[in-house]
């Protein structure tokens, strides 16, 4: 039987939600930004085996840099959720362990995922300096513009999820 | 030896021996007087002689205001709206408009369907008329009459994660499972919005077609209807529906309560059970 999951993809403006969402679907980036307004919601069957496949219905918020005016309702039912941040801007993640604190208060219990987009932005080296730096520990470095990392930050989800269901 | 007196010694005896009353009688006017000027003065000592006085003055005056000033005040309104009738209009209108027109609205939406009713006799007729000029059967083309609210698509889906449970639909042409997500966003946004989460968003009108959204404890199912929706439809789509619920629903506890949360053990409802209960109720009806 084919499950059903939300996931829900949140953090501050501009830090490429909807590009990972569209890169994960259609496998496809556009440089134009446009601004994503309430929420959008799109849909993808992945594999997790060869007898295991699961619907993500993928919950595009619009950005918002404070992270606690984010609507209650939309959080509602979540089964997991991709916390994203622009590792090329520091204002998106300079505070991020609060910004996380608000968000596991509002979806206690449910897989939640760390992502730094934008990694092409930056050399690999001079990215973990920029972590370690901030303390950050992020589950996954992805580059929608490159498609580095997004199946399988998506794949992982949806691996976890199918565990814990 | 008695002094000698003058003459106006005399007169203040005779005075005292023939005024004695008056005298008597002024000094007790004099504290009288004293006593109402105190009363006078003082507000507590005045308003309890006069409070009660007032009272039923007033008392007399209020049962009596029909009679006598009734007529007058009438006669001044009238007169008032004839001459400022815009004023009046605009002054009553923010209080009283809403309410009529909602009123209005409903009673307008009745009637019309009433009239419709009515005049069902000269839709006899045209069927007659059609039939024998067309050949086809009068029974078919009155069913096409009756079918002027059709329901295209069920969907039942879980109301807050908008995760879609089962659906009906006459002809596959959309992605049921991203349409139950954004109209669980769309739900939730005007609900949110409002601040009102214990009132439900009921219909979303999409050109020609009708979305019904009608609210249950976890669950909410939406109908895609097309053609006139008129009031007599969504009151035949709301009994199907609670049909639906009461007789299948509610006997399966996966739809009822959260799988995760509950401590009784749960069978989950395999999703092609539910749509073919949804096939059986949804298929042939007719609203």
């Amino acid at each position: 039987m084919l499950k059903s999951k939300k996931i829900v993809v949140l953090g501050h403006f501009g830090v490429g939600k909807t590009s990972l969402i569209r890169r994960f679907v259609t496998d496809t980036f556009s440089d134009n930004y446009t601004v994503t307004i309430g929420v959008h919601i799109t849909k993808k069957v992945v594999e997790i085996s060869v007898d295991k496949t699961m619907s993500l219905i993928l919950w595009d918020l619009e950005g918002t840099d404070d992270i606690a005016s984010i609507r209650k309702a939309y959080l509602l039912g979540t089964h997991g959720a991709v916390f994203v941040f622009d590792i090329s801007r520091p204002s998106t993640f300079q505070h991020l362990k609060e910004d996380l604190r608000i968000v596991t208060e509002q979806m206690p219990d449910i897989p939640l995922m760390v992502v730094g987009n934008k990694s092409d932005l930056a050399e690999e080296s001079e990215l973990k300096n920029r972590l370690q730096e901030n303390s950050i520990s992020v589950d996954f470095l992805t580059s929608a513009k490159m498609g580095t990392a997004v199946n399988e930050l998506f794949l992982k989800l949806a691996t976890l999820l199918s565990s814990d269901a | 030896m008695y002094p000698k007196m003058n003459e106006q010694d005399k007169i203040d005896i005779l005075k005292d021996i023939l005024f004695a009353e008056e005298h008597e009688f002024e000094k007790k006017m004099a504290q009288r007087l004293e006593l109402l000027e105190q009363t006078i003065h003082e507000r507590e000592k005045l308003s309890e002689k006069v409070d009660p006085i007032i009272a039923f003055q007033i008392n007399e005056f209020k049962e009596s205001i029909p009679d006598t000033l009734g007529p007058v005040i009438t006669e001044t309104l009238k007169k008032q709206i004839k001459i400022n009738k815009d004023a009046v209009v605009d002054a009553l209108y923010p209080i009283l408009g809403k309410m009529v027109k909602k009123y209005v609205a409903q009673e307008m939406k009745l009637l019309s369907e009433k009239m419709n009713n009515q005049f069902s006799f000269l839709s006899f007729w045209k069927r007659k008329f059609k039939s024998s000029v067309t050949g086809q059967n009068e029974s078919e083309l009155m069913f096409d009459n009756l079918a002027s609210a059709k329901i295209e698509q069920v969907l039942l889906i879980e109301k807050d994660s908008g995760i879609l449970k089962a659906s009906y639909s006459q002809s596959q042409a959309m992605d049921e499972e991203m349409v139950s997500g954004m109209l669980t966003a769309i739900k939730s946004f005007v609900e949110d919005a409002f601040n009102q989460r214990n009132q439900d968003l009921e219909s979303i009108e999409y050109e020609l077609y009708q979305i019904h959204l009608q609210s249950f404890a976890t669950h909410y199912m939406a109908v895609v209807i097309s053609g006139n929706f008129a009031l007599s439809a969504k009151d035949k789509l709301q009994d199907v529906i609670f049909d639906f619920y009461n007789s299948f629903m509610a006997m399966n506890l996966d739809l009822v309560f959260d799988t995760k949360n509950s401590e009784k053990s749960i069978t989950p409802v395999a999703k092609s059970i539910i749509e073919k209960e949804l096939s059986n109720y949804f298929s042939n009806v007719k609203i």
